[in-house]
């Protein structure tokens, strides 16, 4: 006898205080959790810490929304034509938000000394760069005596990984299909999981193939169901990028904000509901 | 008459250049140029490589080109999916052949900046960040980078922030393709309608050309691969890359 785990969007985002850590999935316009990003906004959540190798619409808007107070990344950009996500920029340029600029890997490396239940991860590379200095990153020696040294990076544990998956079952199983970007190693390392899916696809589904699972439900905490939530951003099969929705989100302007907001599939669905 | 080689083309095709048979190339986010030359590598040249990508497509068969070099269709009829841990984990162990990778800054070692123009703590831009390149161009066998601008602001005697060490083994612009030669940049070759004086007036840092020439134009395949990447002309028109920049008003 198991329990569903499927609650509203809003009902799973007020899990979510204000001052949290959140390690967000997917990478640049793809596959993110955009809709629960957008419902952070709705709910005015404050100083929050996004954690992403490659954030881009994500950490723009919570930026422009003055939602965040620190972000750990490695690559921040909107892509394709669009170049710089132009709010993160202005808020890290203005000091209104705190980087901790990383290499993709350096911040898969902290996540994966997380999962593995230990204080900090080698990473390989990092020689030479500027950034182990400025983040305080420390180089061992390696204590079997090859003589080769490695740099450590300390345990990253966001409070929440948060994914957007395309199928789940009731009991929280998730599928994602094409890459699985870092999704995989922010479920273990965070101490919650909230996913947002596309759709349910049957336990039974699941139970035929459950080589196709990226996370057990165990790992799970909750789960919305939101059509179409990683737009303006694609989710593989389902639909590609929403380039006019993107451009159109680019202006200055609250009213521009509050129409991308309002245009949004969740807030589209809550007003037919 | 000969047709004109197109900066934009210039970038890709010596891009592509730098593919080798049967090795293992990568491209990543943000590098539409990259993108485009892994997939006109696999139009154009006889020989068989192994293309992954950053959407974890290996050796895909898109069945469109798309604006986001990290776009799902990169995986189209890939049999596999070799995701973000797996490339990066391949390249920190010593296993990637060639991999691009962006920058906003390139010194003449060939170090790279993608953090801050200006002060890292007090920036004039904030630029995307460390993404790859800390981490894969000093571990990868090969990492080659693009400029669609060659100036002496891009091509800089010492960067803003050292975002990379390691040293590319090639750098493409507009005007010049460089390699790595004695630890530091060299130009290999410059584009038919640039010269080397143009070259070196446009560089900031010191580099050698001994041996260098204009390069040779695009082959017949160079050429229809990429109109066939791009038949109406779309990326070149978005990537709107110039051979100078515009004369001052």
């Amino acid at each position: 006898m198991s329990t569903s785990k499927i609650i509203p969007l809003g009902e799973l985002t007020s899990l979510v205080a204000s001052g949290s850590s959140l390690a967000l999935g997917g990478s640049f316009l793809h596959r993110g959790p955009f809709a629960f990003v957008r419902e952070l906004i709705r709910q005015g959540k404050r100083d929050l810490e996004i954690i992403k190798q490659s954030p881009g619409y994500d950490i723009d808007i919570l930026c422009r929304a003055g939602c965040v107070r620190r972000t750990r990344a490695g690559i921040v950009a909107m892509e394709g034509n669009f170049g710089l996500a132009p709010y993160y920029r202005k808020a890290v340029e203005k000091k209104e938000i705190e980087l901790e600029e990383h290499a993709c890997a350096s911040l898969t490396a902290g996540l994966r000394a997380s999962a593995f239940g230990v204080p900090f991860q080698p990473c390989g590379g990092l020689h030479g760069s500027a950034l182990p200095e400025l983040n305080g990153w420390q180089k061992v020696d390696d204590p079997y005596g090859t003589g080769e040294a490695v740099y450590v990076i300390p345990k990253i544990t966001p409070d929440f990984a948060v994914i957007h998956a395309n199928e789940v079952s009731p009991e929280g199983d998730v599928r994602v299909f094409g890459t699985s970007h870092w999704d995989r190693i922010m479920s273990r390392s965070a101490k919650r999981v909230l996913v947002i899916a596309e759709r349910v696809a049957s336990s039974e589904s699941f139970a035929r193939q459950p080589e196709l699972t990226l996370i057990p439900h165990f790992l799970v905490d909750a789960v919305a169901i939101v059509p179409n939530g990683a737009w303006p951003g694609s989710c593989w099969p389902h639909y590609e990028v929403d380039y006019p929705a993107v451009e159109a989100y680019l202006p200055e302007g609250a009213d521009v904000l509050a129409a991308h907001l309002a245009a949004a599939p969740e807030a589209q669905e809550a007003a037919h509901a | 008459m000969r047709e004109a080689w197109s900066p934009f083309s210039f970038i890709v095709t010596n891009l592509a250049r730098f593919v080798r048979p049967h090795e293992v190339t990568f491209s990543g986010v943000n590098s539409t140029l990259p993108m485009l030359a892994c997939l006109l590598a696999k139009r154009a040249y006889d020989f068989e490589f192994t293309y992954i990508n950053v959407a974890g497509g290996v050796d895909p068969q898109p069945s469109s080109i798309p604006i986001s070099s990290s776009d799902p269709v990169l995986a189209e009829g890939s049999r596999s999916i070799f995701s973000n841990e797996d490339f990066y984990d391949l390249c920190t162990r010593g296993e990637m052949d060639l991999c691009f990778l962006g920058a906003a800054q390139v010194d003449g070692l060939g170090q790279t900046n993608v953090s801050s123009i200006g002060d890292w703590h007090n920036p004039k831009v904030r630029l995307p960040g460390g993404g790859g390149g800390a981490v894969m161009l000093p571990t990868a066998r090969r990492a080659v980078t693009w400029r669609t601008e060659h100036s002496r602001r891009t091509m800089v005697e010492k960067l803003d922030f050292l975002t990379a060490a390691g040293g590319m083994a090639g750098v493409v612009t507009p005007i010049a393709v460089f390699i790595k030669r004695d630890g530091r940049l060299a130009l290999q070759s410059w584009h038919p309608e640039s010269s080397l004086d143009e070259v070196r007036a446009r560089t900031a840092f010191t580099f050698d050309a001994e041996g260098a020439a204009p390069a040779e134009p695009p082959t017949q395949r160079e050429r229809e691969a990429l109109r066939s990447l791009d038949p109406t002309g779309t990326f070149e028109r978005d990537a709107g890359v110039r051979l100078r920049p515009e004369a001052a008003a």
